[in-house]
Parts: structure tokens; sequence; C-alpha cells
């Protein structure tokens, strides 16, 4: 007998079984999540295209999820190029996010639909970490919907 | 301290510092994750299958925390990895070491050294003097405790009977991983800068008192044996100068086999530009 047999079918009262999985913890720090509320102009644009960027495991949309940390649009001169130049900052859910690559790319491409923009850069942050309490109110409506418990 | 240093802010003895430091935390973890993946299929149960595959999952995820950083200097991914000189990894050698064959107790009890003297180094960045690092630590530190508490758990089952065969299979595997532990805290050549310029906020050797602290205690309350440091001598290879254990050398090959024989020297893009 493995010693994960002897733990019973019921979990103790006291058990702290599943903790892992209890996405009601955290609290969302002040300003989060960024909704692009009262972004106009290109940035607007940006914050519309981000909108249908799909976390690629659930229906639920990136800036939804709480992912969107910042998007700002700027001349490029400084980076020695003609034009406009988006930047958006974001953050992962968590560091082994094996769709990295892929949410890093649509949401560059994304960025890079608004009408003056030539150019778009993404970098990460992890600060504030993402907790599940950064989901919008949209957000967690659909993934109710999906079926998780949030 | 307050952070307010980045990539383009430093000079050549800050910049070998930050860099110095950032491939210890990235090789011990891409290394030690390389490790565990050998376990996939192979655990005693599937949840333990299932929880150790994700401890290496969530490795991988802080060794790209940090060679990302790396990358802002200027090396690509296969200057980092795939194309490195296997004698230029900086990792412990406590986590190249291969298992012993089917042994669960030496992964419990590597995780167990590792994990807890990994909480102290991340802890000891929080307050770093490079933003960069300021801004990822704490991401890396609340996905850390349940390695702890994973590797707590299991040796608290095995060793919980002393006598029993699992009992002295840990004892062998804190015999045999304790040296090597040792060499975590092995310094490099600018572990002076490191400190000085504020880039870590505790020496190596506080890390290693802390580290002696909360270990030491906690496995003899389990009725295990812990080597005496003082009397302790060092692996011939301590891995953090880029000096391995032949075991180092052959995993380096299997891992790079792929990238080196099978033509892919870059991942295939799915969607996006150059799909």
């Amino acid at each position: 007998m493995s010693a994960d047999d002897e733990v019973g079918f019921e979990p103790a009262p006291d058990s702290e079984a599943c903790a892992y999985t209890d996405y009601a913890r955290g609290d969302a720090p002040e300003e989060y999540p960024k909704t692009g509320e009262g972004a106009t102009g290109a940035e607007r644009e940006i914050w519309d295209a981000l909108y249908e960027v799909e976390d690629p495991e659930m229906p639920v949309s990136v800036v939804d999820l709480g992912l969107i940390y910042g998007v700002r649009v700027e001349d490029a001169a400084a980076a020695g190029a003609d034009g406009k130049r988006a930047v958006v900052e974001m953050t992962l859910t968590y560091t082994g996010c094996p769709a990295r690559e892929m949410l890093l790319n649509d949401v560059r491409c994304a960025a890079m639909t608004a009408g003056d923009v030539d150019d778009a850069d993404v970098r990460l942050r992890y600060s504030p970490p993402w907790n599940v309490n950064m989901v919008t109110e949209r957000g967690r409506e659909r993934l109710r919907d999906f079926g998780l418990s949030v | 301290m307050t952070s307010t240093l980045g990539p383009d802010d430093l000079g050549d003895r800050e910049r070998g510092a930050v860099e110095e430091l950032l491939f210890r935390l990235a090789d011990d973890e891409f290394v030690a994750a390389e490790r565990y993946t050998e376990w996939q299929i192979y655990a005693p149960s599937l949840e333990s299958d299932l929880a150790l595959a994700n401890i290496a999952q969530d490795e991988l995820g802080h060794a790209r925390l940090w060679y990302d950083l790396l990358q802002e200097f200027g090396y690509a991914e296969p200057d980092l990895v795939w194309e490195r000189d296997p004698a230029e990894w900086t990792h412990s050698t406590l986590v190249e070491l291969p298992f012993e064959e089917g042994d669960w107790a030496d992964v419990i009890v590597r995780s167990y050294l590792y994990d807890t003297a990994e909480h102290l180094r991340l802890e000891a960045l929080v307050g770093t003097s490079y933003a960069p690092i300021a801004d990822r630590v704490g991401k890396a530190i609340a996905e850390e405790n349940y390695h702890r508490e994973h590797a707590q758990s299991w040796l608290e089952r095995l060793a919980g009977d002393p006598g029993s065969e699992s009992h002295e299979r840990v004892q062998a595997a804190l015999d045999r991983l304790f040296p090597h532990a040792l060499t975590l805290f092995e310094p490099g050549p600018r572990e002076d800068d490191v400190v000085d310029l504020g880039f870590r906020t505790e020496t190596l050797d506080d890390l290693r008192t802390e580290w002696f602290e909360i270990a030491i205690p906690y496995l003899e309350s389990l009725d295990l044996d812990v080597p005496d440091p003082e009397e302790t001598a060092l692996p011939e290879p301590v891995g953090r100068d880029g000096t391995h254990t032949d075991a180092w050398f052959e995993l380096y090959e299997e891992f790079t086999h792929t990238y080196e024989d099978l033509g892919r020297p870059e991942p295939i893009r799915l969607r996006g530009e150059g799909a």
C-alpha cells in the first residue's frame, strides 16, 4: 500500500487538500485590472484589438483576464525608427506558462492593427504578481460559463 | 534599497556582477528541472508524477525569468542554453547529479535541500538594487512555496519510520547529496561585487548559516543523521566555477541533441511573422 492510499476518501474537516486550486486568494492591487477605460485614439484601438485576443486555454480575453498592465503609443524616433511605436506591458498568470510565445505574438499583432502604429513592443512584467482577483467582472462571468468556479 | 538600476545604467563592474548572479540562478533552475523531468511516467504514483512535473515546469519558468534578463544584455537564447559551452555553466553540482535508479528518496531529499536554499536566496533578492530582478522575484517566491511543502510532506512519510527501508534510503540520499548541496553557497569570482553593489542583500555565508539553521534541525527531527558541515569536504568539482561531474556533460549532450542533430536551430512558429 502506498502512502497515498492512507488518505481516507473523506477529507478531514481541517484538510488542506487542494489548497492550490483555491483561486479565490489574493487581492487586486489598486488600479488593476487595467481595462483601457478612458483611452483615446490609437491607444483606444489597441485596447479594442486586445479584447479580441483570447487566452488559448479559456474563452476569455487577455484584457478581461487582467493580464494587460499598460498600453501606450509613442514616437519611434527614440528607437531610431520612423512613425509610431506601441508599447504593451503585460504579465502571465504564472512564469511557466507554455502559451507565452503565442500570447506575446498575438498581443503584438493586435497592437500593430491600430491605424497609426508601425511597430509594437510587448514587455513582460511580473509586478504586481497576477492573481485571480485581477480578472474583470465580465471575465469572471465568462470563466463561470466555461465551468470554472471563480 | 531603492531599485533604480536597469540594464542601461550598468558599468562593466555592475554588469559583470549582475550577470554572475543571473547565470547562477538560471542555470540552477534549468538543470534542476532537466533532472526532474526524468521522473515523468516513473514517479511512484500518478499524483506524485504530476506534482513533480509541475515543479519542473515552475523551475523552467523561473530559469526563463532570469535568462530573459540576460537577453537584455544582448545574449540570444542559443548563447545562453543551446550553444553555450557546458564548462561555462555555473549551477551547483547538486542539481546535475543523476538519480540512483528508481530512488525516489533522492529526488525528495534533493528538492528539500535545494528549495530551502532557493527560498532564502530569493528572499535576499527582494531588496535588490537591480529593478528588473526586483520586478520578477516576488512572482518566483510565490510559486516556490509549494515545492518545499511537497518535499517536506514526502520526507515526513518516507522517513517517518526509523529502521525502515525508506528511512534508510532517505539517509543514504542525504549522505550522498549533502556535500553537493554545500556547493550552492560557493562564491563566484564577483561575489563581493554582488553584495557590495546591493544586487543581493545577504552574503552567501549568511545564507548558508540560515540554511543550516532551518535544514539541520528539521532533518534531525526525522531521526536523520545530518553530516557535520565542519567535517564535510566539498566535492571535487563545485559547479559554480564551471567544473562539473561527468554526469553534467552527458546531460548537456542529451538535452542539446535535438538542437544539434535535427537541424532545428529555431523553435517552430505557429502563427504570426515568420510562420
